[in-house]
């Protein structure tokens, strides 16, 4: 019977749809913690992953290392020219350190918002579907990783924690589209804008820094930094420079293009920061009247 | 030992995949271009189509899952889409011949409808703004040529060895 046939398999094509739907709904809900199974499948990925992630970015570091033999000279007249600029800088900041501390101590204020304690942490995969940008890092719950931490690399922020198992964790990067994906920021000049990190575009390799106040005068090159007041990362954290300052959609407040300082590419070691000053209730944050509904 | 071999290879490319990505930085050399290795896909309708059309299923269901855990954090993208592939594979060949360029461009083709699949879940779920004309400029047309280039390498050994594997279930 044909027409048995072809019922049954369209039974199973909607029952899988059903499934499907019903398995998409759950993972997209917020969700403090994953599931044990997933855990424990993503803890044994993660083992099989760091075997084979490190003698494969060894083979490929060696190629690197070729490469980056051909533009030494080039490259070591560039540093030494900024070298005599570096001392200068680094007295400058060791005084300005010492004369904060010396504040600090007279206010009796012992933290500030950019206190951060660093873990080092290596990067075993990344997600190959590249519609959410999510890093595997080697390093866990057992090393004191938690949700929401943020991600630094050396040259600047890449993204937060989004939830971490025993052994392993995944970080989202700045660049992943969610709509949860947030920072506030700052643009550092002789005054300082805020303005919220939303999304990333594709075609121009460029973070998006939108609600900035339409009065504010940006130019190119300023510094885009945390905040600090979004209550997840800490303040002083770079994010990037400013490429180009556009009137937002409905011409109330401005946008502009940051050129991110971090390269969302090729990562592989990271430092996962985590706030030194305690995190808002969200109920501080957010008005009584919200809060009753 | 010969059927042995299958879930090492599927598991190879499943973790090869990642590594790929993590280090190849084509963005780098191509800009605001994105290739996607499809690898696992690859290797599973090559299953399908030589060595047995429940096995490839099979692995496609499983290692589905497993991408959708260990990877994408969004349960039932590929676990869905993986064995809905390899299926419509399987039922493309009943009508074509098993001549290894056909079997190729059926390779192909199953990644191109994956992409598409997984594009208009991720854009039906807002995980992506993209229209689909920046979709297929941006993300398809690199990703193909990435694709075409790995079956074009591996077709040959894969196929040889598959025929031995659907001879050692035959002699089972």
């Amino acid at each position: 019977m044909p027409q048995f046939f072809l019922n049954k398999r369209l039974i199973i094509l909607l029952v899988s749809i059903i499934i499907l739907v019903a398995l998409i709904g759950f993972s997209l809900k917020e969700r403090d913690e994953l599931t044990w199974p997933e855990q424990f499948m993503k803890d044994t990925a993660g083992w099989v992953q760091t075997l084979v992630s490190r003698p494969a970015h060894y083979f490929a570091g060696f190629f690197e290392n070729v490469k980056d033999l051909q533009n030494t000279y080039e490259e070591n007249k560039q540093l030494k020219s900024r070298l005599n600029e570096l001392a200068q800088l680094k007295a400058e900041v060791q005084s300005l350190t010492e004369e904060n501390k010396e504040l600090r101590d007279i206010l009796d204020k012992q933290d500030s918002l950019s206190d951060y304690e660093p873990i080092q942490a290596t990067v075993i995969g990344r997600n190959p579907d590249r519609w959410n940008e999510l890093l595997i890092i080697n390093k866990g719950s057992t090393n004191g990783i938690e949700k929401d931490m943020s991600v630094i690399t050396s040259t600047g922020l890449i993204g937060k924690v989004k939830n971490s198992r025993q052994f392993t964790a995944t970080v989202q990067l700045l660049s992943s589209n969610d709509a949860t994906n947030r920072v506030s920021a700052e643009v550092v000049g002789t005054e300082t804008y805020y303005g919220q990190i939303e999304g990333f575009d594709r075609e121009k390799e460029m973070l998006l820094l939108k609600r900035i106040p339409y009065e504010a005068k940006i130019e190119k090159d300023q510094i885009v930094q945390t905040s600090g007041m979004g209550g997840v990362f800490p303040s002083q954290l770079v994010i990037g420079t400013v490429e180009e300052v556009v009137p937002d959609e409905y011409g109330l407040t401005q946008m502009a293009y940051v050129k991110p300082g971090a390269n969302f590419y090729d990562i592989e070691h990271v430092m996962v920061v985590k706030r030194g000053m305690i995190q808002p209730e969200l109920s501080d944050m957010i008005g009584e009247e919200e809060e009753k509904k | 030992m010969k059927k042995a071999f299958l879930p090492l290879i599927i598991s190879l490319c499943f973790i090869f995949e990642s590594i790929f990505v993590e280090l190849l930085t084509v963005e780098s050399l191509v800009s605001n271009r994105m290739v996607v290795p499809h690898f696992l896909m690859v290797s599973i309708i090559f299953t399908t189509i030589y060595g047995s059309r429940k096995h490839g299923l099979m692995y496609g269901f499983i290692f589905g899952l497993l991408f959708d855990v260990v990877y994408t954090e969004i349960i039932g993208i590929y676990l869905f889409m993986l064995p809905l592939v390899a299926y419509i594979a399987s039922w493309i060949m009943k009508v074509m011949q098993s001549n290894i360029v056909i079997v190729s461009f059926v390779a192909l083709l199953g990644v191109t409808l994956l992409e598409l699949g997984v594009y208009e879940m991720n854009f039906i779920i807002h995980r992506t703004d993209m229209v689909f004309s920046q979709f297929v400029d941006i993300r398809l047309m690199p990703t193909l040529i990435l694709n075409l280039i790995f079956i074009v390498l591996i077709a040959i050994p894969l196929k040889k060895y598959l025929d031995s594997y659907a001879e050692a279930l035959r002699n089972d």
